[in-house]
């Protein structure tokens, strides 16, 4: 029996109770454990990584049930890819709050930061539509608790509004899994492929309601356009380092778009075409371009970045919305690329925000300005797609998949002329921030090197080593994806082909009976 | 030395200039020399191999599927190139550690150096399209650090933004026209993409990969119109004007040009298109430096002429027009350069550039003057130096080349420009080292140490000695760089002599040179004519237009994202509609299949209360406390509706959330305003109605619709039927299903009632811990309190039915797995029942009296729960599998046992401890001094008064 | 009496979003809240409607049950509603005590905290 499928639930669903009702008033210990669970996961994630690497699907059956009957969790090359990352993420973003203090400044941050990891990881894992409301239900909850930790009047605010509309969406989901089940008598989604095939022609139109309701939701949460406008004030507002976690949050919507619309309203199944085809794909060039023109038009660096995870998804979105293999493959690339460079756009947000605040215009240098710049300078390139790093190859990827798409010349002009519009956003907020300070000294003192600090000012965060090292960490993966892309892409690659080929995950859940 | 280790020894050496810094300038800068150094003697073990024409290769595939491969190739031209950059970039780091000065942080400076040097020759090497653009934008990002390297100077920051958006910009393009070509070729790699002449100019895409490719050079090489930005990033220190923006950088875009002449060029198109933009830029670029006096910018007016030369000289098309450039490239290298340190070193020693402030420098300074003068001459293309030779070369072919059938445009025009540039190139002699000694110089001129004038007269010496025997020098170099360029077939006649007699473009010379003689002369009176003349300042254009488009995104992006949810919430509704429409009316529905059941009369009435209490809410919304009573109304009837219908756990469910839910309003409602103002326009409430109206009617529609159809296949819930009792061993199949069939949704939703709690814990301490604790503890509550806050009825009823609650839940507890009840149900009737202890004795008087701890009751729920999960792993079942079975102890009947009824334990516990919990928390902000005192049962006189009071405030 | 539900259903949802789109925190509580129920009706009717057929397993006769799955659905939606409603309620209400605001409607100060300078 391979329990390993459902570690990565589990665990944390013990970590966090045990650190609530043990360590609720030793935040160094609560510090320990949760770091040690990460990593933990991390294990996990490889291990269930490698299992699924070899190509076959394993399912495991919630009670003992078999599927559709029970509850089933379905362990793919996609899930367990997504699960990886999601670790991965985790990693340095627990450290950096640890390091920047940022866990300390309110109550439970560890508990709900375990909480939501497991929210995501059951997104991944789970083979059932129900319970993906469910584990949608458990991440969001999870982030309304770490977008207000801390508390604060404008950040409150900010979250009211996050979950209002975010509650919305819920209610959203309800009513198409409703409409799905009262068609077609099934919740599971292998099940749910095998008759959405073969629904009789009576029944399409209400069918087509439901399956169109249940991708608006995965939009909502992949913040496509028009239903984005939940993202910009709650990231901005939310804890920096906890938006950087949000950074995997969208990627659960566009994993839900990708594995619904691969498995159960593929391509070729007649009775659900044009239901999002037709629209997402101009709605995720607009994505992109109102992204672009954000990052230009943010007078704060929370909100620059914020807009900068929206562009990153308008990218990532084009690409899915190609619905072929090879932009699929250039997809899952990105979904890594776009989810590290987000995050790690954060963290720097929040290292300039500690030392100056946010607003996007000159004032006093910062302490150890020449490495915040520095990594500054690398988080843009990454974000703006230039090289060295993941996003140029990304983004080749992209435009490369796209060249055989209807609107080709389309897509390559929003995304070269979106990338130029980021360009130059950075740009000027690099400049601003960094280089205008030097003008509020008369003096053009020198400019601390990027291994010294700068005596007179103390760094904000308690541990500024740690907080570095985490933030280094994420510039490494960035580092690693590029340098390895070739076997990254081997992997993308066959995962798509997997993903395209949904018989083979059809028949492992339902054991081929039908 | 393999070529990687040549692109790569720049990108490895930039780390020591930044570590070694401590060490000392010297250190610093000898690590820089030394790693170029390297590179260079690498680049030269080559020499052999590529003058007999060989390419060198080295490469692996990086990123097959992209075709990406990191594939590197040296023959003539990459040579060429990869000598100058290496070459000059040597000189450069010679001359800028004498050139900074003490506060310039030098170790960025080699760093930032080496990392464009390295990008330089990854460009100038790289075998693959693809990769080329690598280091072909990485150079946009170097060149942008380096002219921003003096961040105090705005000119600096502007400079190097717009130098990145331009030729970062052109990047983009270029990005796209790579594409294109690899995609008709069908591959990135240029070796293939060489052979594939026919192919390309055959294509329909020919003409978008040329423009496209095209933008890219043309940005990078500063041409008409683009040739702005190079100007302004003279912000830079001079050792980087020097290097990148006459030497290296901008002859990229050259670089490109010439690579891809055997693929591109030949057609009208590429003739009409590059030819025409180099003369423009030719001229325009010479006009313009004559009239400059900050000396750099009229270096860098000159450099973008001689650039246009080159890309004139390369759009001709021809084998002697490109061999012409080849000449040039090199030429220009050396004595731009050269000029450039002279500049610097004037610069650095008389303390400006400003040619109006300079002049008489000869005695002063007689070495620079030495190798400005020689320098400048041969830009203005004087004998013997080798600026003249390749100028006649490309007046010679002007000659033969008609634009649009006019045999003396093209010609005409280069002689023009070619009197501009000496007028220029005697102007810099002339103006700054000639002409009388001045007493105002900011500082005392004198000629600077060797560090500084060594570099430049290597270059000096170079350009005598190519112009005295240019054949031996580097007519081999020439010759096997032009084929190179041709795409290796034969090269054409021509000769590097300094006389070729009586040519017309000798001729051309001589008018060249006399008019900018003559020119000079009447340099004072041009000045005035130009500066009469309205001039559009592109910086200013350029910064205006960035600004406009900067504001503009602003404001797009402050309406779009305004704040205001409800039009988001609009914008969710309006779409979800219009979608959900579109996705019914694409699809075909067919007749009813059900019976509807028939309307009584009882069910009808709760429907009009229902119906009616849903209006009024609408209504009268604004009163808070009768709305909050109108949902309780609401809430009420739908659970009696689900009880109706046969859903008896739901009812049970229902009802017992509606009490929690209720009191959790009303205690936040106490802290709330009472109502809610007008604050949105009659207009706006009557398009809210309409969209509310048309969701309703949707839903409602699409609920009908559903209802009255049979399920399209047999649902799964057959399954849970027929299983219930024997797979799961209970008998309410509901419950049955939340905790075994589908358990694990239990567990989720547990966590998620256990997080909420947490939540609501968490911010409870967040805003206790503020100012907002001395506001709640001094606030005055909506109403008057009532005398007596703990009547004794209440009291003494709760405290009789504490008892009978627990039983209740205890009994709804066990019998749930076979009757209605269960877990969430015996949690909920629990917690009301320690509820009403809260209420009716006080806070105080019942937290005195807990003994548990809800964190721990949360807990202990969870971990109860994922424990009879676990449980299941010990003998080898999945995750939550449930096992039962019955046991019979006479007297007793048969009992039944089963693991659901443990993890439904788990359920009841975390159900408890989250409502409690929360409502714990809530009840804290209520909290106010003098409460502690009281006791149930206690009458507060005060509390009487209290009315009084407020009456005496408002008077 | 399919008709009283799904007009039950279509107005609570049409009350719900109006309130929804009021422009103070406690309205659109109260719209979410009364949306839920909307929402929960609608699932638990998804299951069709039947008269005196719990799913509650007679061990004597056959006798006709209602769907189980649905009402198992909607407890489920039923308890992750009421601890949503208490997070935005505690959210709610501490942002008015921070602010002594509650207006849900963001304001220009509140998202930006200073405005950019070109240079």
């Amino acid at each position: 029996m391979n329990h390993w499928i459902v570690a990565p639930i589990v665990l944390p669903a013990i970590l966090a109770p045990f650190i609530i009702m043990v360590l609720r008033y030793h935040l160094d210990l609560q510090r320990i454990f949760s770091v040690a669970g990460v990593v933990a996961l991390l294990g996990i994630a490889l291990t269930i990584t490698a299992q699924a690497a070899g190509g076959d699907i394993l399912v495991y059956e919630l009670g003992d049930w078999p599927a559709p009957f029970g509850i089933v969790l379905v362990l793919d090359r996609l899930s367990a890819m997504m699960v990886l990352l999601t670790a991965l993420l985790a990693l340095p973003i627990v450290l950096y709050a640890i390091a920047s203090g940022w866990d300390d400044r309110g109550k439970h941050f560890h508990a709900l930061f375990h909480f939501q990891l497991m929210g995501v990881c059951g997104a991944f894992l789970t083979g059932d539509a129900f319970n993906l409301f469910v584990f949608f239900e458990v991440l969001l909850i999870a982030s309304y608790g770490l977008m207000t930790h801390g508390g604060g009047s404008v950040r409150l605010k900010a979250g009211v509004q996050y979950v209002a509309y975010n509650l919305l969406g819920s209610t959203l989901f309800l009513f198409a899994l409703g409409t799905l089940y009262a068609v077609t008598g099934t919740l599971n989604m292998a099940d749910l492929a095998v008759r959405v095939a073969e629904i009789p022609p009576e029944d399409t139109a209400l069918l087509r309601v439901g399956a169109v309701l249940l991708l608006l939701v995965f939009c909502i949460k992949a913040a496509v356009l028009p239903l984005h406008f939940w993202l910009p004030a709650s990231y901005a507002n939310a804890p920096l380092p906890v938006a950087a976690l949000f950074a995997i949050m969208t990627k659960v919507g566009a994993y839900s778009i990708l594995r619904v619309d691969t498995l159960v309203f593929g391509p070729d199944v007649a009775v659900t075409q044009g239901l999002l085809g037709d629209w997402l794909q101009p709605a995720a060039l607009l994505t992109l371009a109102v992204g672009a023109i954000g990052i230009l038009g943010s007078q704060h660096i929370a909100r620059m970045t914020a807009f900068c995870a929206i562009a990153s998804m308008g990218t990532l979105l084009i690409a899915i919305s190609l619905f072929t293999e090879t932009a699929t493959t250039a997809a899952l690339y990105y979904i890594f690329h776009s989810t590290l460079a987000t995050a790690l756009m954060f963290l720097v947000a929040d290292l300039v925000m500690g030392r100056r605040g946010g607003a996007i215009a000159p004032t006093a240098p910062m302490a150890q300005s020449g490495l915040v710049s520095a990594l500054f300078f690398v988080g843009a390139i990454a974000m703006a797609g230039m090289p060295p790093l993941s996003g140029f190859i990304g983004k080749l990827l992209v435009l490369d998949a796209a060249r055989d798409a209807l609107d080709a010349n389309a897509i390559w002009a929003v995304i070269l002329i979106g990338s130029f519009v980021t360009i130059v956003g950075l740009a000027r907020a690099g400049t601003l921030i960094f280089w205008k300070s030097h003008d509020a000294q008369h003096n053009p003192a020198p400019e601390v090197d990027d291994d010294e600090e700068a005596p007179t000012l103390p760094a904000p965060e308690p541990n500024p080593g740690l907080a570095f090292t985490a933030i280094f960490g994420m510039v490494m993966g960035l580092v690693m994806l590029t340098l390895f892309a070739g076997p990254a892409l081997n992997y993308a690659g066959k995962t798509a082909e997997q993903l395209f080929t949904p018989e083979n995950y059809i028949s492992a859940v339902l054991g081929g009976e039908e | 030395m393999s070529l990687f280790l040549i692109a790569a020894l720049p990108f490895l050496g930039a780390v020591f200039p930044a570590l070694l810094i401590r060490a000392g300038r010297n250190a610093a800068a000898s690590a820089a020399g030394l790693t170029t150094f390297l590179a260079l003697m690498g680049l030269l073990i080559h020499i052999p191999s590529v003058m007999r024409g060989d390419v060198v290769t080295a490469g692996f595939d990086w990123i097959p599927v992209l075709g990406l491969n990191a594939n590197f190739m040296l023959d003539g031209l990459g040579f060429l190139f990869a000598l100058l950059i290496l070459g000059i970039g040597l000189l450069i780091i010679l001359y800028a550690r004498f050139y900074l000065s003490r506060e310039d942080p030098m170790g960025q400076f080699y760093t930032y150096l080496l990392l464009f040097q390295g990008a330089m020759v990854g460009i100038v090497l790289s075998d693959n399209i693809l990769l080329l653009l690598i280091f072909w934008e990485l150079t946009s990002l170097s060149s942008f650090l380096l002219i921003g390297y003096w961040k105090h100077l705005p000119e600096g920051r502007q400079g190097a933004r717009m130098a990145l958006a331009v030729t970062g910009g052109g990047g983009l393009a270029m990005i796209a026209g790579m594409l294109i070509l690899g995609n008709i070729v069908g591959s990135y790699d240029l070796s293939v993409i060489l052979q594939n002449k026919e192919l390309i100019q055959a294509s329909p895409y020919y003409m978008a990969a040329l423009v496209l490719i095209l933008l890219g050079c043309f940005t990078k090489s500063a041409q008409f119109p683009f040739h702005f930005w190079l100007p302004h990033a003279m912000a830079a220190p001079t050792p980087v004007s020097a290097y990148l923006h006459s030497a290296t950088m901008v002859k990229a875009g050259l670089f490109l040009m010439a690579r891809m002449w055997p693929v591109l060029a030949g057609t009208d198109a590429w003739f009409y298109i590059v030819a025409t933009t180099g003369l423009v830029t030719m001229l325009i670029g010479a006009c313009i430096a004559l009239f400059k006096d900050d000396l750099k910018a009229l270096l860098a007016f000159s450099t973008v002429s001689h650039l246009g030369l080159v890309t004139m000289l390369l759009g001709f098309g021809t084998k002697f027009a490109a061999v012409a450039a080849v000449f040039h490239i090199i030429n220009h290298a050396t004595f731009k350069a050269a000029l450039f340190m002279t500049a610097g070193i004037v610069d650095h020693e008389a303390g400006t550039r400003d040619v109006k402030r300079l002049g008489g420098l000869r005695q002063l300074m007689p070495i620079t003057f030495t190798i400005g003068t020689i320098a400048a001459l041969s830009m203005a293309g004087l004998p013997p130096l080798n600026g003249f030779l390749s100028k006649e070369m490309m007046l010679e072919e002007t000659v033969h080349t008609t634009w649009l059938h006019s045999h003396y445009l093209v010609p005409g025009l280069a002689l023009l420009a070619a009197l501009f540039s000496a007028a220029y190139s005697f102007r810099f002699v002339g103006h700054v080292f000639l002409g009388p000694q001045r007493n105002d110089y900011p500082h005392h001129p004198h000629d600077p140490p060797v560090g500084l004038w060594l570099a430049p007269a290597f270059l000096v010496v170079l350009v005598v000695l190519i112009g005295l025997n240019s054949a031996a020098i580097v007519g081999p170099l020439v010759a096997v760089v032009s084929s190179a360029v041709i795409g290796g077939e034969k090269l054409p006649y021509y000769s590097l002599k300094l006389w070729h007699g009586f040519t017309p473009a000798l001729y051309m010379s001589v008018v060249a040179t006399l008019g900018g003689l003559f020119l000079l002369a009447l340099h004072r009176r041009g000045e005035q004519l130009w500066n009469a003349l309205p001039r559009p300042e592109a910086k200013v254009i350029f910064e205006a237009v960035i600004g406009a488009f900067t504001a503009l995104s602003r404001w797009i992006t402050d309406t779009l994202h305004n704040g205001v949810i409800s039009r988001y919430a609009i914008i969710l509704v309006a779409f979800t509609v219009g979608l959900g429409y579109y996705a019914y009316t694409t699809g075909t529905i067919g007749p009813e299949t059900r019976e509807p059941l028939p309307i009584q009369i009882i069910p009808f009435i709760g429907w009009i209360c229902l119906v009616g209490a849903t209006l009024a809410i609408m209504w009268f919304h604004r009163n808070r406390l009768l709305s909050l009573v109108l949902i309780g109304v609401v809430g009420l009837i739908v659970s009696m509706a689900f009880n109706y219908l046969s859903a008896p756990d739901l009812a049970l469910t229902q009802i017992s959330v509606e009490v929690v839910t209720m009191i959790l309003l009303l205690l936040s409602l106490n802290f709330l305003p009472t109502d809610t103002p007008w604050d949105s326009s009659a207009a706006r409430r009557w398009r809210d109605a309409a969209i509310s109206v048309v969701a309703g009617l949707g839903t409602g529609a699409l609920i009908y619709a559903l209802m009255l159809r049979d399920f399209a296949f047999p649902t799964i819930s057959e399954f849970h039927l027929a299983n219930s009792y024997k797979g799961g061993g209970g008998t309410n199949v509901v419950n049955v299903i939340l905790v075994d069939f589908r358990g694990f949704d239990t567990f989720g939703e547990i966590i998620v009632l256990g997080i909420a709690a947490l939540i609501i814990f968490a911010l409870t301490e967040a805003v206790l811990g503020t100012n907002v604790r001395s506001y709640l503890l001094n606030r005055k509550p909506h109403w008057p309190q009532s005398g007596d806050s703990h009547p004794l009825m209440m009291v003494v009823a709760t405290r009789v039915m504490m008892p009978i609650a627990l039983m209740v839940g205890a009994y709804i507890f066990v019998r749930g797995h076979n009757q209605p009840g269960g877990g969430f149900i015996a949690g909920l009737v629990v917690a009301i029942a320690f509820l009403m202890q809260y209420m009716a004795s006080g806070y105080t008087w019942a937290i005195e009296r807990q003994r548990f701890y809800y964190h721990g009751t949360i807990g202990w729920g969870v971990l109860i729960a994922a424990a009879t999960g676990i449980g299941a792993w010990f003998n080898e079942r999945p995750f939550l599998t449930s096992d039962f079975g019955y046991l019979h102890w006479p007297p007793l009947e048969e009992f039944e046992w089963a693991t659901a009824i443990l993890f439904d334990t788990g359920v009841f516990l975390a159900v408890l401890g989250a409502v409690m919990l929360a409502l714990d928390s809530l009840s804290r902000f209520a909290w106010q001094p003098g409460m502690a005192q009281e006791f149930p049962m206690d009458i507060n006189p005060l509390r009487d008064d209290s009315k009084d009071e407020d009456k005496k405030e408002q008077a | 009496m399919e008709a009283l539900v799904a007009s039950a259903v279509g107005i609570m949802t049409a009350a719900g979003i109006f309130l929804i789109l009021r422009r103070r925190t406690f309205p659109v509580i109260l719209g979410l809240s009364l949306i839920t129920y909307a929402v929960n009706v609608f699932l638990f009717a998804t299951g069709r409607l039947a008269l005196d057929a719990p799913a509650v397993l007679n061990k004597y006769e056959e006798v006709p049950y209602t769907d189980p799955l649905p009402q198992a659905l909607v407890l489920t939606a039923i308890v992750i509603s009421f601890g949503m409603t208490a997070v935005i309620v505690m959210i709610a209400l501490s942002a008015y005590l921070s602010s002594k605001d509650d207006h849900i409607d963001m304001t220009a100060q509140d998202s930006v905290d200073g405005a950019g300078e070109d240079a």
